[in-house]
């Protein structure tokens, strides 16, 4: 219940504080895009509309788990909002994990307006849409469950700024961390290798979550692929959150 | 009165060892606040009083020590259920109105939906916020914004009360009101542990005082045992005072002011002030005013401010003041 009020207020918080209007942008993006795009492709609009939608969505949905989530528990204690909650019979972690529901109560909220804004528009230009279409919109936001995770645990840690750049840098990287695994020949024998490779292990591989060109194309994508990818993500956040947790548990505020 | 102890501190202490702050704050606090008394907790800014109330709210970790409320150690959320705390400069979310803040607190407090519709109206009743119910708190003043500030403290009826100066930049009308509001809740027979550097507050509320001077408890008890009550000077207002007994006076005591047909003058002690007084009836003039001053809590903590130098000076006192 008290986890279910700090969640509440959070997404209150940040629908209050204008963050929907991405959603305006978004629509703008792929409306404008798509005019642009269907001048100079012959025929691949629809599939170029689908794409650059997901593709949007990546990233709108990024910008606010990146910017609204570094400065989630920072916010309270720089404005010492947080004075009168922690005085209430709440445990700290009621207090992190309500903050972090709240956002991605909201960020699944855009998600899935995005989603059927772009479906309603594909329909519309004639375009098709199958189910695949929004299992690939979910995975997109099961990327960004991760990616809040990460910067809920940075707002615990450091001022949203830093925060910010530093989930910013994890989430370009966690795109490219293949590089890491396909080195070239220069790498063998020396001690960089197995550096790098363990990286690839432990750093969050956030491509996997993206399943654009499969779902654009019409290539078939396993059952199985999305319920491990869905797993992966989940003890992902999980393991992120518990550290914010832990981070936050001896903080003085 | 019933002496159980609502409130209570064990060597409570908490050192920093930041670069931007190092040393104790508050070192080795141990009181009692008993249930159904108001207790004023005193000291100059930076004497450790918010920091020790803060450790007491689960704000702050103690370094070492304990405090308890109802038996329950602070650490434990749980001890917070029957507690409200306002802090010296409240801040809320800007974007709620007051039914919806009231609201978010009695679900923190885990009220249930018809519970939390009584405690709005009963709240709402007793601070007058019907008619701002609706309207965001980033509309509002400071006075404004305390009364909020007491409404969330008062979420749920808790038997205690810790308010973090709580009349602190308000207006005479607006202290006036929160003072009543804590007389009202000192009637309802709820502890109130408070915060506060105004002696006319503490005189007039509290049941006992406890005083902190750079992060130590230097006196508890009634502020009129804390404070010496030996009669300091003798201010005393003369009305047609003639010109030949001016010197004589002066010579005795220290001339104030003089206007119209008044003059004040400070005596040093109380038989200086009877042999003027004497002179001047017997040479036509009228005693107008007579005031004793007693000691301050001003002068208290002026006085206390010389003992530490002088401590400090000496090496008894070893650590560097933390600002809160």
């Amino acid at each position: 219940m008290r986890i279910l009020a700090v969640a509440q207020n959070t997404f209150r918080e940040s629908v209050r504080d204008k963050v929907l209007y991405v959603l305006l942008l978004f629509a703008g993006v792929v409306i404008i895009g798509s005019k642009a795009i269907g001048w100079i492709s012959i025929g691949q609009d629809i599939k170029i509309i689908k794409d650059l939608s997901l593709a949007g969505m990546s990233i709108f949905g990024a910008l606010i788990a990146i910017f609204v989530g570094t400065s989630l528990v920072y916010k309270e204690i720089d404005k010492k909002t947080i004075y009168t909650i922690i005085a209430q019979p709440l445990h700290r972690y009621e207090f992190v994990i309500g903050k972090y529901l709240g956002l991605l109560a909201l960020i699944f909220g855009v998600i899935l307006l995005m989603s059927m804004m772009s479906a309603i528009y594909i329909v519309i230009l004639g375009g098709e849409i199958n189910h695949w279409y929004f299992i690939a919109s979910f995975l997109v936001f099961m990327k960004l469950l991760l990616v809040t995770a990460l910067s809920v645990l940075f707002s615990t840690l450091s001022s949203p700024i830093l925060g910010a750049i530093i989930v910013f840098c994890f989430y370009v990287f966690g795109h490219a961390t293949g590089v890491l695994i396909d080195l070239p020949r220069q790498f063998e024998g020396s001690w960089s290798k197995p550096v790098l490779e363990g990286l690839y292990y432990v750093l969050p591989n956030f491509a996997n979550f993206d399943i654009r060109s499969e779902v654009v194309n019409g290539v078939p994508v396993s059952y199985s692929y999305v319920t491990y990818i869905i797993i992966y993500g989940v003890l992902y956040s999980t393991f992120f959150i518990y550290l914010a947790i832990l981070m936050f548990q001896r903080k003085d505020v | 009165m019933n002496t159980i102890a609502i409130l209570k501190t064990v060597s409570l202490t908490k050192k920093y060892s930041s670069i931007s702050a190092r040393g104790y704050a508050v070192q080795d606090l141990s009181f009692e606040v008993n249930k159904g008394e108001v207790f004023g907790f005193l000291g100059r800014n930076g004497a450790g009083k918010t920091t020790t109330i803060k450790m007491i709210c689960g704000l702050l970790l103690p370094t070492s020590g304990n405090a308890y409320i109802n038996g329950c150690e602070t650490v434990d959320p749980n001890s917070r259920r029957n507690l409200g705390y306002l802090p010296e400069q409240p801040y809320f979310y800007e974007y709620l109105t007051p039914r919806e803040t009231i609201h978010f607190y009695c679900k923190l407090k885990g009220l249930n939906v018809k519970e939390r519709e009584q405690e709005w109206l009963r709240l709402s009743g007793l601070l007058g916020l019907e008619s701002i119910a609706d309207i965001r708190l980033k509309n509002f003043s400071k006075g404004m914004r305390q009364k909020i500030g007491f409404a969330i403290a008062l979420v749920g009826n808790p038997d205690l009360l810790i308010l973090d100066e709580p009349m602190s930049g308000l207006d005479p009308v607006g202290r006036k009101h929160i003072r009543e509001l804590i007389q009202q809740q000192k009637e309802l027979g709820k502890t109130i542990f408070f915060s506060s550097h105004v002696l006319s507050d503490v005189e007039q509320l509290c049941d006992r005082v406890g005083v902190l001077s750079r992060g130590k408890l230097v006196a508890t008890g009634h502020i009129k045992d804390v404070l010496q009550q030996d009669i300091r000077q003798v201010e005393v207002v003369f009305k047609d005072v003639a010109v030949s007994l001016m010197p004589f006076l002066k010579q005795r005591g220290t001339l104030l002011r003089t206007w119209e047909n008044y003059v004040q003058f400070q005596f040093d002690t109380i038989l200086t002030a009877n042999q003027a007084i004497a002179e001047c009836i017997h040479n036509g003039a009228v005693v107008i005013e007579l005031t004793p001053q007693k000691e301050t809590l001003e002068d208290y903590f002026m006085r206390m401010q010389i003992i530490e130098e002088q401590q400090k000076k000496k090496g008894e006192i070893y650590y560097s003041r933390v600002e809160e």
